[in-house]
């Protein structure tokens, strides 16, 4: 069997369809089939990725119809990149939710399915070569998140969904009417071929467009003033749902916001908003997380403050800055879902999620509590975790383009981090022992999750170069506008 | 000056930007939650609108190489925002039917549809 971008999408889609039948043969399939589903999107995201080197970008044709009229799905070393992070994040969160809270099976039949959705729509959104569909994928991951955050019916999760979807209808009305009227500009939605055409429309109908797409997307990015939604749902949700926004949905809010940005629009000004939305997320996010009392929310916080990192480094654009923000994603992905995993236990039978809660809690659960201290300590950029290497390459990029006041403020903020970090820390270790905590001892696969994330941070760490090529090549693929307009646009399109 | 087209234009494009505007007050300012979903779908109502009237012709016919219709392809109605607006119409039916699951789990929670006694969870 050929293996092929579209098996990411097909497959989970006809699986989410039989699961509901194959729970008639055998309940615990419910809960099998997605880990199958995830785990042939691991197979699929190793096997392309070692064919990427021979056959270049892969462009596939859906439906027979070729690259400006249907709908393609492209597999360049950067959507591809991003796939297999994706896949290996919703791998993992598979696995540390199998036995995760004794739900029952109807629930659990709700849960498999729309964590498998969230992360196929994920996908989508990197893989398709075309806006209208990218904003499809967009909705479906929406839908199912609005759905997983309301998941536990005994929290105010539904007021959490409902905030969410507040937001999250107005950014799909925003992104609809920018898709509109790119639609009445250019007449096409393939993502190359408005590349080639974005110049035929006037530059006072461009800012339009994009200031809705910048909105739209932004809000699914986590941009600040549009990320109200996140801390809110971080603490509502399922604890592996909070690590899988992290790592996934949030990468590809980033994803779209890029795609627009760098491949359609090629507008070298917007880079210095990019820079300062980034700041000023970065600067509020961090501060509101110094002054929260719930350690989830904390979390949030923390990861709203690390995307406006990221948006920085996508601002500054030279190539040193695109491989530090896909590193960065790459850090984030792996660090974030790694401390929602272990903050999961650390709260488990906590009803306020506060700090407050956890003193002395490491001498109960240590192997969780170093796995936390472990996780804060490669987000704050100490090394010789891989955190540290992310943030040089950034501190580098900027270094390279003289912007000294950015520097100060990035590290002026990581001290802001290191406190409120280190807070809990001390929280975990020093804090006066309380012998009424019930404490829940986490489930092998637990163990397994949280120790391979464990091993990733500190084996990047020591050895950054097992990632550093492939995050180049993606980094190199994004900057490389032209090779992706070649590779979805052959040359047997008659004009 | 009473050009039949003309009046049909503005008129689509008028009704379309004034369901847009209506909805997102709707969603401002009103108090209870299914006033507010209620917006939201008058919002969408009239991007849907606003995608129909982007491909019409007047006078057009459907883009279909029927017997006799051959020479027609400027006539041709462009059938692209009418395929995305199906796509979006079933979209956002799927959002107001997760948002009024959202209402009634939060009416059960808390005993009441009003915004304001709805704030559990803070910035």
């Amino acid at each position: 069997m050929i293996i092929t971008p579209v098996h990411y999408i097909a497959v989970p889609l006809l699986a989410a369809f039989l699961i509901p039948l194959l729970a008639k043969l055998h309940k615990e399939l419910v809960r099998i089939v997605p880990g199958l589903v995830f785990l042939y999107f691991l197979i699929i995201s190793a096997t392309l990725m070692q064919q990427l080197p021979e056959t270049g970008t892969i462009s596939e044709v859906i439906a027979g119809w070729s690259a400006p009229w249907g709908i393609n799905l492209v597999f360049s070393p950067f959507s591809g990149f991003l796939a297999s992070l994706m896949s290996f994040i919703g791998f993992l969160a598979w696995l540390y939710s199998y036995r995760f809270k004794k739900v029952d099976f109807a629930q659990s039949q709700k849960y498999f399915i729309l964590l498998m959705m969230l992360v196929t729509g994920s996908i989508g959104i990197v893989l398709t070569g075309d806006i209208f569909n990218l904003f499809v994928f967009l909705e479906i991951v929406a839908i199912s998140s609005y759905s997983l955050t309301s998941f536990y019916s005994g929290r105010d999760s539904a007021e959490a969904a409902f905030k969410q979807l507040l937001i999250g209808s107005f950014a799909s009305a925003f992104i609809l009417l920018g898709i509109l009227i790119l639609y009445t500009q250019t007449g096409t939605l393939n993502m190359a071929d408005l590349a080639t055409k974005v110049h035929l429309i006037a530059p006072s109908v461009k800012i339009s467009i994009l200031v809705l797409f910048l909105v739209g997307f932004g809000i699914e990015a986590e941009m600040f003033p549009l990320n109200g939604w996140a801390p809110d749902v971080y603490s509502q949700a399922p604890g592996p749902i909070g690590s899988v926004f992290a790592g996934v949905v949030v990468k590809a809010g980033i994803y779209a916001l890029i795609r627009v940005l760098y491949t359609i629009f090629d507008v070298p000004e917007i880079t210095h908003l990019l820079i300062i939305l980034g700041v000023v997320t970065m600067i509020i996010a961090e501060v509101a997380a110094l002054r929260q009392d719930n350690l989830k929310r904390m979390l949030a916080y923390s990861s709203i403050g690390q995307m406006g990192v990221v948006l920085i480094a996508f601002g500054i654009g030279t190539n040193t800055a695109i491989f530090a923000a896909l590193f960065l994603m790459f850090n984030h992905a792996i660090i974030k879902s790694m401390l929602f995993f272990s903050s999961s236990y650390l709260l488990y039978n906590s009803t306020t999620k506060a700090i407050a809660h956890l003193t002395g809690i490491a001498k109960k659960m240590p192997f969780v509590a170093f796995i936390f201290a472990l996780g804060a300590f490669a987000i704050v950029g100490l090394p010789p975790f891989s955190g540290f290497w992310s943030k040089l390459y950034l501190l580098m990029a900027a270094a390279d383009q003289k912007m000294l006041l950015l520097i100060g403020t990035i590290l002026v903020i990581s001290v802001v981090e290191i406190i409120y970090y280190f807070r809990v820390i001390g929280k975990l270790y020093y804090g006066k022992e309380e012998n009424n905590i019930e404490i829940q001892k986490p489930s092998i696969n637990g163990y397994v999750v949280m120790g391979v994330l464990g091993a990733i941070i500190i084996v990047v760490g020591v050895y950054p170069d097992l990632v550093t090529g492939i995050i180049q090549n993606a980094a190199d693929a994004l900057s490389d506008k032209s090779t992706y307009i070649q590779s979805v646009i052959t040359e047997n399109i008659v004009r | 000056m009473f050009d039949y087209n003309n009046i049909l234009t503005i008129s689509v494009y008028g009704s379309a930007i004034a369901l847009i505007l209506i909805g997102i007050y709707a969603v401002l300012i009103k108090k209870n939650l299914i006033k507010i979903v209620i917006g939201m779908s008058i919002v969408d109502a009239g991007i849907h609108l606003l995608f129909v009237a982007i491909g019409y012709i007047s006078n057009g016919t459907a883009p279909i190489f029927s017997p006799g219709n051959e020479g027609r392809v400027l006539d041709m109605v462009d059938p692209v925002p009418q395929a995305l607006v199906l796509t979006a119409i079933v979209i956002g039916f799927a959002t107001t039917a997760v948002a009024l699951a959202l209402v009634i789990r939060l009416y059960k929670h808390h005993g009441s549809a009003s915004v304001d006694n709805i704030k559990a969870l803070k910035w």
